[in-house]
């Protein structure tokens, strides 16, 4: 049939169709005439508009059950790698999961198998993803993977830890478990959340079904088959609305169901819908009749019923057993759980252990740090709560803490704070402290203005406590270091003096928290650059934490890794060596395996190692570093970048620069990925980068990704940066190279100007710039303006640095140069001497340099009549070609 | 291009999964076994719009391009489910043995009705269109209508000649 005829057949059969009969048959009659196709073709249309009955008719529904649903297990295959499959447990949208039995062994697991990989690659990749999330978790409270494989087609399986047992509300619910002990469940259930945090593991998809409680009362934690690595740089279309995609919406986050980013709260939230439904013994909202764009509705608009409220009107039976609590306890439950569950992912805890601390004020009968919808209120609550001693270090903390977090979620580096902070919970000071690391130079003067406002705040609290000077101290040193992570040194430093002065006062000379300040002024001098100072406060910070510790003692590990950091600082790389190593065996002792604080050492180790030369060391170390971050961190924190980025450092000074684009460019994704785009150490890592392409000769590649550097710096520390600066030079160096000596020019006189902004007193990176831009002036043939900008350069080298400095020994043998090319020969012999004379004396000469001041004397002295002291330079430069 | 890609392929997972779901609430008896197909599209569009690749595209032109994932899910589904009962080597797990009945019946007349639509394509692309919308993505005369660009009165003309049409097609085929 052709599409005419089709045409020809269907108007007929419409006309037909509604006809009785007889009429029917008189009209086909009348219009087919002698066409028997034609009217066969009618015929059969009409026929078939009456039978109908095809799988048209069907429901999709019953369809898709006929193809894409299995029958039985009857088919399931016996063994599976060294497992015997015992029968099926369940199975989820990504696979089924069966429970089998190790042949060897005999102990059983779950085993769970993709199911359908063919449907699209992003199956494979996510159930791939769950694979290695599971491998790096390792936490009671987490069913552990064991093992993990392919069948014969390809088909990708892995085995974990069976766990038997009901869901949490289940449970709850059928042992009639009071109140105190389901916070106790609860408060586990978070243990576990914080632990897939500290390894920037979101799980997305908390809900009882998959928080199991075994029969001895423990928490299991399972599935994180939507579960998503913070940093890992999905696909965009899966960073959207893949988390809603198997999302049980009555625990989903506003945020999952509007697809904005979802982070660390996202998993507070779920866990404030589990408290609820814990507590008032139903779920907040009643989706169960509703259609997928009400229950959005829903969940984004509608306030829940205080928990307090529900849980009063509970028929008898489904109270809660045991002792209720009374009006004030209600009131601090309600809080608690509606501030987890708040909408707006600023106002809930900033962190499950925020969560998990409010928990335990609870349970010990201790005020809350959240108050309903007031964060600001939290500043002045540590003032109310003095009488409270004990907690109250840990409360002021935890009260800056819940503002830092409010407001560096509004800045939009909420990942930043959040999983910084889930990094390092052990100690108070330590999860404060880092709460700003990687957000401090970002902010812009507006927003840090903001919480530098409130710990203004928090020190006029701090100092109304005069009556506790230990907690005076531990407060003032902590924001102190806040104070340095923001950049205000001359905050942080009268802040750490007096936290210095209070402590001697109050606990005498000798005391380890004296040491404990005494190495927080010793590093903040370090940033301050004040070497000497801060190598004397952090040596008798080490004397005297190690005369009144043990060495097992944290604070003598982190002393000596201070002291290690200042020296590689001072470029004492040997001594710095040493140190670290200490530093590091102190650690490994201490913190008995793997730590944050070891890492830090040995990265710092291996970073000294560069420094020094030792490239083997740096680079054998780097990877350890490397493997280790990986484990404690998950594969895409910034730690990993940082290493990367180190390694790369390596590859470059070997001049492996294919590798060290390699690891550039994978510390790249990951940075952009957990910074963005517009973040400066994206553009740091950028300009490594673009060095390697350099480096490569890709002066286009190189050219494109430093201008996006350059962007990225200018809008993140503004124009006038140091930063900007040093990026401006690699593109000037790169056009200069392309003989695009206008726009080198540009690039160098903008590195110039904004150097002597940043340096207005002088400085020797006003040199480099000035003796860079001086090149494009000398090719260009400007010699006076070029003369005007070497002699600048080498006043700010022989100044600044020392006037037998490298950097001095170029400026003049350039100078030289410019002179020559002027004829001004005597000049130009004199210069050219002098730089070739400091060159020629250095342990390691420059070879290059050497012989590009030899070429100029040679011919500057043939100018002059000195043939035989030319031929002296002509010789040198044959030598040096023939010595490299 | 590799946006696209990236997005059709998250269509395709979410396609999947929501038939996946469907079936088997219908296979457990689910109260909410009367999930339609209407119901699975719109479900489909809340999780993927706004997504990069689907943040420019009407809400209809989205239920269009899910009304072909669904087809093309199914279709292939049916074809390995087909062409294991044709003594394909179970190789996978995955590959659970099935009752001889509804099952292979419903899948060679999935494989029967993309072959018919595949020719009525070639008659009239629009009906074809159509029949896609309607059946896999439970699409309503009304959107169908609009879609296409035609009178509503037209779809229904449309639709009842392609389903009389495919009709005749599916039984003389077998």
């Amino acid at each position: 049939m052709t599409p005419d005829r089709w045409e020809e057949v269907q108007a007929i059969f419409h006309e037909a169709v509604d006809l009785d009969p007889e009429a029917r048959h008189r009209y086909l009659d009348a219009v087919c005439g002698e066409d028997a196709e034609l009217r066969s073709e009618v015929d059969a249309l009409l026929r078939g508009d009456e039978a109908g009955h095809t799988v048209l008719d069907r429901d999709l529904g019953s369809v898709a059950t006929g193809v894409l649903e299995e029958r039985d297990e009857g088919a399931l295959p016996d063994v599976v790698g060294p497992y015997r499959i015992l029968g099926r447990l369940g199975e989820g949208g990504m696979g089924v999961v069966l429970l089998a039995e190790r042949e060897d062994v005999g102990h059983r697991v779950a085993l769970k198998v993709l199911r359908d990989a063919w449907v699209s690659p992003t199956r494979r990749s996510r159930f791939a993803s769950e694979r290695r999330t599971l491998a790096q978790l390792h936490h009671p409270a987490i069913a552990q993977l064991f093992d993990a494989g392919a069948l014969p087609d390809g088909t990708p399986w892995f085995a974990m830890e069976h766990v038997e047992g009901l869901p949490l509300t289940d449970y709850c619910r059928e042992h009639r478990t009071p109140l105190g002990e389901r916070l106790r469940l609860f408060r586990g259930v978070c243990e576990a959340v914080q632990h897939a945090h500290r390894h920037a593991v979101i799980h997305r998809d908390l809900k009882p079904s998959n928080i199991l409680v075994t029969a001895d009362g423990a928490i299991k934690l399972l599935d994180f088959g939507i579960a998503k690595q913070l940093d890992t740089p999905l696909g965009e279309v899966e960073q959207t609305r893949t988390g809603l995609r198997m999302m049980t919406p009555a625990y989903a986050a506003p945020e999952q169901v509007t697809g904005d980013r979802v982070g660390l709260h996202t998993d507070v939230y779920s866990l404030g819908v589990i408290l609820y439904e814990l507590l008032a013994g139903r779920l907040p909202f009643d989706l169960s009749t509703a259609t997928p764009s009400e229950a959005s509705a829903i969940l984004l608009a509608q306030d829940p019923a205080r928990p307090s409220t529900v849980a009063r009107v509970r028929r008898h039976s489904d109270r809660l057993p045991g002792t209720a609590p009374g009006r004030s306890g209600w009131a601090d439950l309600d809080v608690l759980c509606l501030t987890a569950m708040h909408k707006e992912p600023a106002r809930r805890y900033a962190s499950v252990d925020a969560l998990i601390r409010d928990v335990d004020h609870f349970l010990r009968g201790e005020p809350l740090d959240a108050r309903p919808d007031s964060p600001v209120y939290k500043i002045g609550k540590f003032v109310r709560r003095n009488r409270i001693a004990v907690s109250l270090a840990v409360g002021a903390a935890a009260s800056v803490i819940g503002l830092v977090g409010f407001y560096t979620l509004r800045l939009g580096v909420a990942r930043d704070a959040a999983v910084e902070a889930a990094a390092r919970t052990q100690r108070v000071q330590g999860f404060l402290m880092n709460l700003f690391q990687g957000g401090d130079p970002a902010m812009g003067p507006a927003e840090s203005l903001h919480v530098v406002t409130l710990l203004d705040r928090g020190v006029q609290e701090a100092d109304a406590l005069g009556a506790e000077p230990v907690i005076q101290g531990e407060l003032f040193e902590t924001l102190g270091r806040v104070y340095q992570q923001l950049g205000e040194f001359t905050r942080a430093d009268s802040l750490l003096q007096t936290s210095l002065q209070v402590r001697r006062a109050a606990l005498g000379a000798s005391h380890p928290d004296v040491a404990s300040s005494l190495v927080a002024l010793g590093s903040l001098r370090v940033q301050q650059a004040e070497f000497d100072e801060a190598e004397r406060l952090i040596r008798e910070g080490v004397t005297l934490a190690r005369a009144r510790l043990p060495l097992s003692d944290p604070r003598v590990a982190n002393a000596t890794s201070a002291l290690g950091k200042v020296l590689e600082e001072r470029g004492e790389y040997a001594q710095a060596i040493t140190v670290l190593g200490e530093a590091v065996r102190l650690h490994e002792v201490q913190d008995r395996g793997e730590s944050p604080e070891l890492a830090t050492a040995l990265l710092e180790l291996a970073n000294s190692h560069f420094y020094a030369g030792n490239l083997e060391e740096a680079d054998s170390l780097s990877r350890v570093v490397l493997a280790m971050g990986r484990r404690l961190y998950g594969e895409g924190h910034p730690f990993i970048a940082e290493e990367l980025v180190n390694l790369g450092a390596v590859q470059y000074e070997w001049g492996r620069f294919d590798e060290a684009e390699r690891y550039y460019r994978e510390a790249l994704a990951l940075t952009r990925a957990w910074y963005g785009e517009d973040h400066y150490r994206t553009a740091a890592n950028l300009t490594m980068l673009g060095r390697a392409l350099v480096a490569r000769n890709r002066d286009d590649d190189a050219m494109a990704v430093l201008s996006e550097a350059l962007a990225v710096q200018e809008r993140s520390f503004g124009p006038i940066h140091p930063a900007v600066a040093s990026t401006l030079n690699d593109l000037g160096t790169i056009a200069l190279r392309r003989d695009r000596l206008d726009l080198a020019a540009d690039y160098f006189g903008r590195m110039r100007e904004t150097y002597r902004q940043v340096y207005p007193a002088g400085h020797w990176l006003v040199g480099i710039a000035a003796s860079n831009l001086s090149n494009v002036h000398g090719r260009q043939g400007r010699y006076t303006n070029a003369e005007r900008l070497l002699r600048e350069a080498v006043d700010q080298f022989a100044r600044f640095q020392s006037p037998t400095h490298t950097n001095t020994a170029i400026g003049r043998v350039k100078l030289g140069r410019i002179l020559r090319m002027q004829g001004r020969h005597a000049e130009a012999a004199e210069e050219s001497g002098a730089g070739y004379e400091i060159l020629k004396s250095q342990p390691n000469p420059l070879t290059a340099w050497l012989r590009y001041a030899a070429t100029d004397l040679a011919q500057a002295f043939d100018q002059l009549g000195h043939p035989e002291r030319a031929a002296e330079f002509r010789l040198a430069m044959a030598d040096s070609a023939s010595g490299q | 291009m590799e946006r696209d890609r990236q997005a059709l392929d998250a269509l395709f997972s979410v396609a999947y999964e929501e038939l996946r779901r469907l079936a088997s609430a219908i296979r457990s008896d689910d109260a909410s076994a009367t999930i339609s197909p209407t119901a699975l599209v719109n479900e489909a569009w809340i999780k993927l719009a706004g997504s990069r690749g689907f943040a420019d595209l009407s809400p209809l032109h989205f239920k269009r391009i899910a009304a072909r994932a669904m087809r093309q899910v199914l279709i292939e589904a049916a074809r390995k489910r087909f062409a294991r009962k044709r003594g394909g080597r179970d190789v996978a797990l995955v590959t659970f043995d099935d009752a001889v009945g509804a099952t292979v019946s419903s899948a060679s007349e999935l494989l029967a009705l993309d072959a018919a639509l595949q020719d009525l394509a070639r008659l009239s692309p629009r009906q074809a269109t159509l029949v896609e919308s309607r059946f896999f993505g439970g699409l309503g005369i009304a959107e169908v209508a609009d879609m296409l660009g035609v009178s509503e009165a037209t779809a229904h003309r449309d639709w009842r000649a392609a389903r009389a049409w495919l009709a005749r097609e599916l039984q003389s085929g077998t």
